[in-house]
């Protein structure tokens, strides 16, 4: 008996815990974030092909939107990047794709690798058509 | 009100039922599952039914947490609830790796009819008892895996490692296994919102079992499973899976049939929040 009373006082505990901590601290742009040399100089295999940037507009829209927005301006509640900033578009395709792979656990940025590469990569290919 | 609340985004997910990836839910969304384990039982023994709700939180990015409710019928017998689960997946490195380790928790408050087998460890377990008696006898089990998993050329590759331990009853520690490789139909992605397109299927197989417990380690006596899996994702934001798994010892159930249906709501966590008044 006191042992049951022991894993719901923990259970209760540990729900407590994680409403206090879910929410996302504010946005900063993380210096510390930064796509090895090897991975930021991979290029696009898809960059000829534009027209595929359809389809990463279609998984843009259902990966992603949720923090940086339908126009991917980024959302204040959610701390961040706006993608149409110089700061994103000056990336090159590798460390983006480098970026949506890995993900920064620490900042809110979850990991995306679970989405086939080539499709990762379609996504790059439509990130490059916000700049335009 | 959850519909009302809810809008797109479910990212692909692996379709095991068993097996677990290192693949988290993204922070302040739930994911609601609705599914069932059905059980051809053995000769002597009663098909059954296990319904469960599963309720998946993303606390952190790297911290997903989870709720399970079950039930269990069996033709002929009565239909009771089960028991919950309460478990927790941590993340412990904060980059991709060729192989990604995931640590899990979880406490169960479940009794003995308890069928949805959503791991299989220890030993092959006696179903002939009515579900009166099994009842009776709870079982407050905690339970930790440790889960590896790497995505290569459009492959996953998953193993689960998992040991529990019945604190009502001493049983020693139990140990088990599940390994998932899945792979989605079609790597490149329509512009179009196709629902039957190739790109929202991805197929694998599972094989998972026990592997005996403290008291008695090995395969003898054990149930093990082998089991093609197939999710599709209907929608943005919602997905059904379906696996038949087949008993491949003599301690197994010759067939179980998993499905389920699985509805994310994006940003729950936030949308609750504001309903209590937090900004």
């Amino acid at each position: 008996m006191t042992m049951r009373i022991a894993l719901t006082a923990a259970f209760l505990t540990i729900l407590l815990v994680i409403a206090g901590v879910s929410e996302n601290p504010d946005y900063k742009s993380d210096p510390n974030w930064q796509a090895p040399p090897e991975a930021a100089q991979k290029s696009n295999p898809l960059a000829k092909r534009p027209q595929l940037a359809g389809g990463g507009r279609k998984l843009f829209l259902r990966n992603c939107v949720e923090c940086h927005g339908e126009d991917g301006r980024g959302l204040e509640k959610k701390h961040s990047a706006n993608l149409h900033l110089p700061a994103v578009q000056a990336q090159s395709d590798g460390s983006l794709f480098w970026k949506i792979s890995n993900g920064n656990l620490g900042r809110g940025m979850p990991s995306f690798s679970q989405i086939p590469e080539q499709q990762r990569w379609q996504i790059v290919l439509y990130l490059r058509t916000l700049d335009k | 009100m959850l519909l009302l609340l809810a809008t797109t985004a479910l990212a692909q997910e692996a379709p095991y039922f068993v097996t677990y990836d290192h693949h988290l839910e993204e922070p302040g969304n739930l994911e609601v599952s609705i599914a069932n384990t059905g059980g051809l039982a053995r000769a002597d023994q009663r098909t059954y039914f296990a319904p469960y709700i599963e309720l998946e939180y993303g606390t952190k990015t790297w911290w997903t947490s989870e709720l399970y409710l079950e039930w269990q019928s069996r033709l002929g017998d009565s239909a009771i609830f089960t028991g919950w689960r309460f478990e927790n997946r941590f993340r412990p490195l904060s980059r991709e790796h060729w192989i990604n380790p995931v640590l899990y928790l979880e406490y169960e408050n479940i009794n003995e009819a308890s069928r949805i087998q959503k791991e299989i460890v220890g030993n092959a377990r006696e179903i002939g008892v009515p579900n009166a008696e099994l009842r009776q006898t709870a079982a407050h089990e905690l339970e930790t895996k440790l889960i590896l998993s790497s995505n290569t050329h459009n492959w996953n590759i998953s193993e689960n490692f998992i040991v529990e331990k019945n604190l009502s009853e001493e049983e020693g520690f139990e140990f088990g296994y599940s390994i998932g490789v899945s792979r989605p139909l079609a790597t490149l992605a329509s512009a179009s919102n196709c629902r039957f397109c190739r790109e929202n299927f991805v197929a694998g197989v599972e094989l998972y079992g026990g592997l005996g417990s403290s008291l008695g380690f090995g395969l003898h006596d054990t149930a093990h499973y082998i089991a093609p899996v197939i999710s599709w994702q209907v929608s943005d934001n919602s997905s059904i899976h379906f696996s038949p798994s087949i008993g491949i010892t003599h301690g197994s159930d010759p067939l179980l049939i998993r499905f389920s249906y699985t509805y994310e709501v994006r940003d729950f966590g936030s949308k609750m929040a504001s309903l209590f008044g937090r900004r």
